[in-house]
């Protein structure tokens, strides 16, 4: 089956017109002006859905849907922002059980606006159950994702809404069952241009997933902090969404551009705590003081180009072909005006993005690092197509057998 | 006691490569370019050069290609983050001794070396 570029736009669009139209019902309802900030498409290990919402607490209501398209969306709220909602919608300080119902009520109401444009977009009915009210910590808010015996991997449509004066965000998850998506996603593909085969895409996540094993190895080694990669995913998105991906917290790592095919940047970034931390375990002796050294800067630039090849060098060896970067530059910056930048010279030529997007963590010490990609769509359609899913897991090169040879 | 330029445009990686070679090698030149690297090569003629491949200005192949050229007796060990099979076959073809992937024990730097430049 074939996934095409343009209905991926397609679909991305509807989910996002979907959130406006059920943003659009809370305001209504509630005079609290919220805006979508964001929503995309990713690929995603079936385990891995929702790790973004960490350990928090959330409410959230549930629909189940039927038709063309089965599955379950959720609408997912910080616990915090519940209380403001319903006071909003119901007024004074309702009771537990009158609050419960006003959210589903929330929730009914946006979530059928939701649907309803998928419905009438694929001109048919989609069904959805009754909301049911559900309350959870992080990912436990999400059902368990729909078992599909033809992949792991699952598409998620994810929007995240700005609650424009409380800096508070939710969340919608549209979690489709994988067959009945990518069979209307086929039926959506123009075959003849610009078709993707979705089973190489799951290929290609699934050498993302083992480059992130391969940058968390190298940096256990390099810094002795045991690194484990947590999550690795595929998203799709237009191009003036891609900044708003990494949000606006203050990140130091490096930028790369790569050349070959696919050519595009890649960018490995700490938050500046797990930054000193990562950089002091590097380096021979102790540093003082809060700030960021010449010293950790240039641990930081050596350990983001080390990164950068062990994430790249799995897709080159398995695409058979070389993918050369640049040097790495040391960035050091809130993260949409690192990414504005190479948005802006990869929106050239594309009006959406595939953003590769990874994390690594560890128990032991503060610290977390992202890495993502954002190659150039057509040179990525290129290389997929040439892709032999067969080498999958051709993704190390041995030298010392080339040297013999 | 070999003597040994490093070639590398990371002051961390220049760093800690002296760090593990100072011990058992003379450092004759740390340079930062393939530019450098060749010229530096020429006037010193070290026993060993330990190269990076991605560098700016020239590239690490690029440099041993042209050592290489002007000594075919040089040795040359890429020192790279590069993982890459084509970008292996390109530095053999280049005329590259050993290959070390970063990020690197000294043990095996040391066994890369003996391998190349018999103590």
């Amino acid at each position: 089956m074939n996934v095409d570029i343009q209905s991926l736009g397609t679909f991305n669009q509807l989910a996002h017109e979907g959130a406006e139209q059920a943003t659009a019902s809370m305001a209504q309802m509630t005079g609290i002006a919220a805006d979508v900030d964001v929503t995309k498409i990713s690929l995603v290990n079936r385990e891995d859905i929702g790790e973004e919402l960490g350990d928090r607490e959330f409410v959230g209501v549930r629909f189940g849907y039927e038709g063309e398209l089965s599955g379950e969306t959720v609408l997912v709220f910080d616990s915090d922002c519940t209380e403001t909602l319903v006071g909003e919608l119901l007024g004074g300080s309702p009771g537990e059980e009158m609050a419960r119902s006003g959210v589903e009520e929330i929730g009914n109401i946006m979530m059928s606006g939701f649907i309803d444009g998928w419905a009438d977009y694929l001109g048919t009915t989609i069904d959805h159950s009754p909301p049911e009210y559900v309350e959870g910590t992080g990912a436990g808010i999400l059902p368990p994702a729909p078992a599909d015996a033809e992949s792991d991997q699952v598409f998620v449509f994810k929007s995240r809404i700005e609650w424009l004066e409380e800096s508070v965000e939710f969340y919608i998850y549209m979690l489709p069952e994988y067959t009945p998506l990518a069979e209307v996603m086929a039926e959506h593909a123009d075959t003849e241009s610009d078709a993707i085969p979705i089973d190489k895409l799951e290929v290609f996540n699934e050498m993302t997933t083992d480059g992130t094993e391969r940058a968390a190895d190298n940096v256990e080694m390099m810094t002795g902090i045991d690194t484990e990669a947590e999550v690795s995913q595929i998203s799709f998105a237009p191009i003036e969404d891609v900044p708003k991906q990494v949000g606006n917290d203050t990140y130091v790592g490096t930028v790369v551009e790569f050349t070959g095919v696919p050519s595009g940047f890649m960018l490995v970034l700490f938050d500046e705590a797990s930054a000193r931390t990562v950089a002091e375990a590097m380096m021979p002796v102790d540093v003082e003081g809060e700030e960021l050294t010449d010293q950790h800067k240039m641990a930081i630039e050596e350990l983001g180009n080390i990164m950068t090849s062990g994430f790249v060098d799995g897709w080159a060896n398995v695409l058979q072909t070389s993918v050369d970067h640049t040097p790495p530059r040391l960035v050091h910056d809130m993260g949409q005006a690192i990414v504005d930048p190479l948005a802006a010279q990869v929106g050239q030529h594309q009006e959406h993005a595939f953003i590769i997007d990874s994390k690594m963590v560890t128990d032991d010490v503060a610290f977390e690092s992202e890495i993502y990609a954002l190659p150039n769509e057509q040179e990525l359609r290129q290389a997929l197509d040439e892709l032999l899913v067969e080498r999958a897991d051709e993704t190390e090169a041995d030298a010392e057998q080339i040297f013999q040879e | 006691m070999s003597e040994v330029l490093i070639a590398d445009d990371s002051e961390f990686m220049r760093n800690l490569l002296r760090e593990i070679l100072e011990e058992d090698h003379q450092i004759v030149g740390e340079v930062e370019n393939g530019v450098e690297a060749v010229e530096t090569y020429k006037e010193q003629r070290p026993d060993l050069v330990m190269m990076d491949i991605v560098m700016p200005i020239r590239d690490g192949i690029e440099a041993t290609d042209e050592i290489k050229s002007a000594d075919p007796d040089a040795s040359v060990i890429m020192c790279t983050s590069v993982g890459q099979e084509e970008k292996m076959k390109e530095a053999v073809k280049a005329g590259a001794d050993g290959y070390i992937t970063k990020p690197f024990q000294k043990p095996s730097v040391m066994e890369a070396i003996e391998d190349v430049v018999p103590s």
